[in-house]
């Protein structure tokens, strides 16, 4: 049978991570993929080294627009390693509270995307509504719904001011029931379990072979996280459990975010009643020669910062990796070998941004246009509506 | 089976009767939560235009303009809309207890025109040396390190003569004790070089016309 290529990407001025997939496809089957990295690159790093230690958050705040306190997070505890300095107690709850709301709606706003992508609008709609109040939780403890501003080396920027934080609570209770019928929608659902199990498995060998990390990792029976293997901030001072899950697939990667968003609410409820008082910012003088490391666990894995320092108010290196980079190769496990219509939630659920399908282009040898990006969504959704014809459900 | 689908209609129902989940926005106002991070705002009464926070500017969306050409000399402090984040670090820097430039809960910033209506501007006084003509400082920071360093002030003419000028006084003393010593010139409000010349050189002041180096 003839192969056909089909390439996916690279440009969408939206995603983090530009990335060019090309799936090579036999009929129906995708017989091989290949991952470009490195199309945007935007001198993020040389960037950061031309401003100062502090004006450097805000630019590292922007390399990801939904986890935008990730990278700021990692930053910091890395500025902070090279003194090294212990910032105050009040500042790591904090940073807690901030890095786990953030993780909260970006797992809602992936678990909207991935059931665009699979033709459930429901939970699209209810994920991306209650994402809404997560957002409002943000405005009122930090001032912004993303890109925060609330981290600086040795501390936070702004206060969370103590009327505020039965507001947050009551906020946070009264979406419960919500956030619980979405877990209902996504985990019970015949149709998600017909059309994700056994998809797209990234085996427990495969995911230590391709370094992945976070959910993807964790879906796969690795219980890594650097919350718990190397607790910061305020992480070892709470009560919460990593969910880890075996088999691999999609729906396990469903499954581990969804619960994750529990988890992350119960770490934020205590936080925010166990904030303790004090000093938000250690005020950093000087910063001497030297280098530092920082890592954070970000909703989609382990983001990785390294600073180095000549004593100047600038960092002369700065060199940040971030999750998706470990975790895009392995496409390579999981798409071969599936259908194209698997391919998007396969490639989805490593959780890039995936509005890289608008590119999608197949062309028949001479040359013509076939698909694009809304036919690669069609496809998806139409499998999803025969699986559903297919129980008998309406 | 059926059970989730019928969670779903269950839901689906309620929603029709409760409408719609979004505010009818443009017939109801937005009104931000107290700690919303809106535009930055001077306080042309409490800002001294010490120019922190265009230090501090992550984005370089503060500048200033001193105009001495004609008139009275001033400071044009600017802040541009469109290039801020809101990240509230000019707030944080602000050395007049962190009101000259506040951050205020106004979201809504749409302009047509961006060439008129993209910055908004305050003007400060600035203080000229009484020599060169060079910039100073604004006479509000003068007045301000006046404040903050209290008798000790009185060690710089410069910041005691802008103190006296803020109050409305004229002291003619210490002109009169110092024109016996050579140079009276050295009582004057003075940048930094010209403070320098004074104190190391008996040079006769210039002639009025004839004007120093520039600083």
């Amino acid at each position: 049978m003839a192969k056909t290529v089909i390439p996916i990407g690279p440009y969408h001025p939206l995603m983090e991570e530009p990335e060019l997939f090309r799936l090579t496809v036999e009929g129906e089957t995708v017989v091989d993929v290949e991952a470009n990295l490195g199309y945007n690159h935007r001198g993020i790093e040389k960037l950061s080294e031309s401003k100062t230690f502090d004006q450097s958050t805000f630019v590292i705040e922007r390399i990801c627009g939904i986890c935008s306190t990730s990278h700021p997070f990692a930053y910091t505890q890395a500025v902070e390693d090279i003194i090294p300095l212990q910032v105050p107690e009040r500042a790591k709850y904090i940073r807690t509270i901030v890095g786990e709301g953030e993780r909260i709606h970006s797992h809602l706003l992936w678990a909207g995307l991935a059931g665009h992508f699979l033709g459930y609008n429901t939970v699209f709609m209810w994920a991306w509504k209650l994402r809404e109040e997560i957002l409002d939780v943000m405005e009122i403890l930090t001032g912004n719904r993303q890109n925060y501003a609330m981290f600086k080396p040795g501390g936070v920027r702004r206060d969370i001011r103590s009327q505020d934080i039965p507001v947050v609570l009551r906020k946070i209770d009264s979406i419960m029931p919500t956030l619980e019928r979405i877990r209902k929608a996504i985990v019970d659902d015949p149709v998600l379990h017909a059309r994700l199990k056994g998809i797209g498995v990234l085996s427990k060998e495969e995911a230590i072979d391709y370094c992945a990390v976070g959910p993807t990792a964790r879906a796969s029976g690795i219980d890594r996280d650097v919350r718990k293997d190397a607790p910061y901030a305020a992480y070892d001072r709470v009560d919460w459990k990593m969910i880890v899950t075996n088999n691999g697939d999609v729906f396990d990667k469903v499954v581990v975010r969804v619960l994750e968003i529990f988890e992350s609410v119960a770490i934020m409820k205590q936080c925010l009643e166990q904030l303790p008082g004090g000093e938000i910012d250690a005020k950093i003088t000087s910063i001497p020669p030297g280098e530092g490391i920082g890592t954070h666990e970000a909703p989609r894995g382990e983001v990785f910062h390294y600073v180095r320092s000549d004593g100047s108010n600038r960092p002369v290196r700065h060199k940040v990796r971030a999750p998706s980079f470990m975790n895009i190769p392995t496409c390579k496990a999981t798409v071969v070998g599936g259908t194209i219509s698997d391919a998007t939630i396969i490639l989805a659920a490593v959780d890039p941004c995936y509005c890289c399908t608008e590119r999608l282009v197949v062309r028949s040898p001479d040359g013509r246009r076939l698909y694009d990006g809304q036919d690669l969504v069609r496809l998806s959704q139409e499998k999803t509506a025969a699986l559903r014809k297919e129980l008998g459900l309406p | 089976m059926r059970l989730p689908k019928l969670r779903e209609l269950a839901e689906a129902l309620k929603a029709v009767v409760r409408g719609p989940y979004t505010s009818r926005f443009p017939v109801e106002p937005h009104v931000p939560y107290p700690s919303f991070r809106g535009q930055p705002r001077y306080d042309a009464a409490k800002c001294v235009g010490c120019l922190a926070c265009e230090q501090v500017c992550p984005v370089e969306a503060i500048a200033h303009r001193d105009e001495t050409g004609g008139g009275e000399p001033k400071r044009v402090m600017i802040h541009y809309t469109d290039t801020c984040i809101f990240c509230g670090s000019c707030e944080a820097a602000c050395i007049a207890d962190h009101e000259g430039i506040r951050l205020s809960t106004d979201w809504n910033l749409a302009f047509f025109d961006r060439r008129t209506e993209s910055f908004e501007t305050i003007e400060k006084p600035l203080q000229l040396c009484e020599m060169c003509g060079a910039v100073i400082a604004c006479i509000d920071h003068l007045t301000w390190i006046a404040d903050r360093l209290g008798e000790l002030a009185f060690a710089s003419p410069t910041l005691y003569q802008s103190r006296l000028a803020g109050l409305g006084i004229a002291d003619e003393n210490i002109a009169a004790v110092l024109r016996d010593h050579g140079r009276s010139d050295r009582g004057k409000i003075l940048c930094a070089r010209c403070r320098r010349e004074t104190t190391l050189t008996t040079k006769e002041e210039p002639k009025p016309g004839e004007k120093g180096e520039a600083g």
